[in-house]
């Protein structure tokens, strides 16, 4: 598959439904005529792809050495205590799913997370809190 | 900063008024070496796939700088993506390549829109029939290896190959490949272009426990007081650890910042990524958060890397809770050392550098743990 890249095409079904369901993934491989199995294979080696159903909010906190050193444990802690839930899994509103990654590349303002794809930096436990009660009301809006 | 030097397409402008053998002849003469740690010469890369018979040839710009504590490259893709594409295309043009991709790392997701409409204007202004396809990443980091990041193109699993061949004969689709990251294309034009581009100036990612964390630009050769001077240690400094796979290593004032200063001491410079650790700190508790990364980043494809680095993260665990004697540490230096020699790819080949350069300076903090 030279013209099109299945990569991209992955992307733009999870930007769009939010995870890679199996009927999703089914009609990839029909259009593309790529089986099933290679599909998956592909799809669960990329820990950005995902074949789970998701919250609304994906949260994927740097666990790299430069935020372990400012203290990102303590914003992980917050985050399991405030959402009642382990890292790897969602919350029971469906609203936050939380992951812990590898570096995102934003140590020089760190500890630092993503949320959907978009970083917010400098973190502090009272910065995490207000993130969560603003996306939590845009969730409501 | 060299880095940031704009020259708004008269590097290709250049390149084609001269020829390709020639810019093959003033990258070497003007030493521009690859970014990304190897420093190999990038005329030699170039000229390699171009002396291959193809039909098609590939350029892949690596935007997929994964190394805990690296962060220079997004600094460029922020501050000065056209140069960046005007390197591309000037590769393009040397080996004759009509489609290039960029492979940018997931986590760098959100900069693509941006990216993308900058491609496309330097793409218009240059007036060459060549197409630049982004590359989505999805958070592996052995796709900033080089068959890795093939094998993601080509919509695989990001698992290493075994080389030979080397990308630059066989890569994408089996066709001549020739890969170079951000830091590297983008001082492609610059290095045609201005007389004065000095090939030894290396953009440094500073990170850790400093008070003005950043993207510095220096020499090779800059001496630690001058960067301790500049990011000002928010505490006293007790080590540096060149991201995660170059080791960790005491940090001495007087000393120079170079490939031999930091070689001699066992560790790997790779992209001048240091993270400052200090005092409070164990270094143990760095190691184990080191590999716990690459327990995690693993392709799984062989065997020591991948029971290898969690057999490691299981030691450092044991170390810690303080059920040990010195024999679980001198097993921890033999594991390490093992799964370095039988790794298949620069993963699981490095993945050791941290323990075993601790243990070289720092075994204080791993005695404190023994019965």
């Amino acid at each position: 598959m030279k013209d099109k890249l299945l990569l991209n095409i992955l992307h733009e079904v999870q930007d769009k439904e939010g995870y890679l369901s199996e009927k999703s993934l089914k009609k990839i491989s029909v259009e593309y005529n790529i089986p099933m199995s290679k599909l998956y294979s592909v799809a669960t080696f990329y820990t950005m792809l995902r074949t789970k159903k998701q919250g609304k909010y994906v949260i994927e906190l740097c666990g790299s050495p430069s935020c372990v050193l400012n203290k990102s444990r303590e914003i992980e802690k917050f985050l399991e205590r405030e959402l009642k839930i382990e890292i790897g899994e969602t919350s029971k509103d469906d609203l936050f799913s939380v992951y812990k990654t590898s570096c995102i590349g934003c140590c020089d303002e760190a500890p630092a997370m993503l949320v959907n794809g978009e970083p917010y930096t400098k973190l502090t436990v009272k910065r995490v809190k207000e993130i969560l009660e603003e996306l939590r009301k845009n969730a409501n809006s | 900063m060299q880095i940031l030097r704009e020259t708004k397409l008269e590097g290709l402008r250049l390149a084609r008024k001269v020829g390709r053998q020639k810019v093959l002849e003033i990258l070497l003469k003007k030493k521009l070496g690859g970014r990304g740690g190897a420093n190999f010469p990038v005329a030699k890369k170039w000229e390699t796939a171009l002396g291959v018979k193809a039909d098609e040839r590939y350029v892949i710009c690596n935007a997929d700088e994964g190394e805990p504590g690296t962060f220079k490259d997004k600094f460029i893709l922020k501050n000065n993506f056209e140069t960046m594409i005007e390197g591309l295309l000037i590769a393009a043009y040397v080996l004759r390549a009509k489609r290039c991709f960029i492979y940018l790392r997931g986590e760098y997701d959100y900069l693509r829109e941006e990216l993308e409409e900058k491609i496309k204007e330097v793409l218009e202004k240059s007036k060459m029939k060549v197409s630049i396809e982004i590359v989505r990443g999805a958070g592996a980091y052995i796709c900033g290896e080089e068959t890795a990041i093939i094998q993601s193109i080509m919509g695989n699993r990001g698992s290493s190959m075994y080389k030979p061949p080397h990308p630059t004969i066989s890569g994408l689709w089996g066709k001549p490949t020739v890969l170079n990251n951000v830091e590297t294309l983008t001082c492609v034009p610059q290095a045609l272009v201005y007389e004065d581009w000095n090939p030894d100036y290396r953009l440094f990612s500073i990170s850790g426990d400093v008070n003005h964390p950043g993207v510095y630009e220096w020499e090779l050769g800059v001496k630690m007081s001058t960067i301790l001077d500049v990011v000002k240690p928010r505490e006293k400094i007790k080590a540096m650890s060149f991201g995660c796979f170059g080791g960790i290593m005491p940090v001495k004032k007087s000393s120079s910042v170079s490939q031999e200063t930091i070689c001699k001491g066992n560790c790997q410079h790779g992209a001048f990524s240091i993270i400052f650790i200090g005092e409070r700190h164990n270094i143990v508790d760095i190691c184990l958060s080191i590999a716990k990364f690459y327990t995690y980043e693993s392709c799984g494809k062989c065997t020591p890397c991948r029971e290898g680095t969690i057999r490691l993260v299981n030691l450092l665990k044991k170390i810690k809770s303080k059920k040990v004697n010195e024999g679980d540490i001198k097993l921890l230096k033999e594991f390490a050392e093992h799964i370095q020699e039988t790794s298949l790819c620069g993963l699981g080949q490095s993945c050791g550098n941290h323990i075993l350069t601790s243990l070289k300076y720092f075994k204080k903090d791993y005695m404190r743990y023994i019965k």
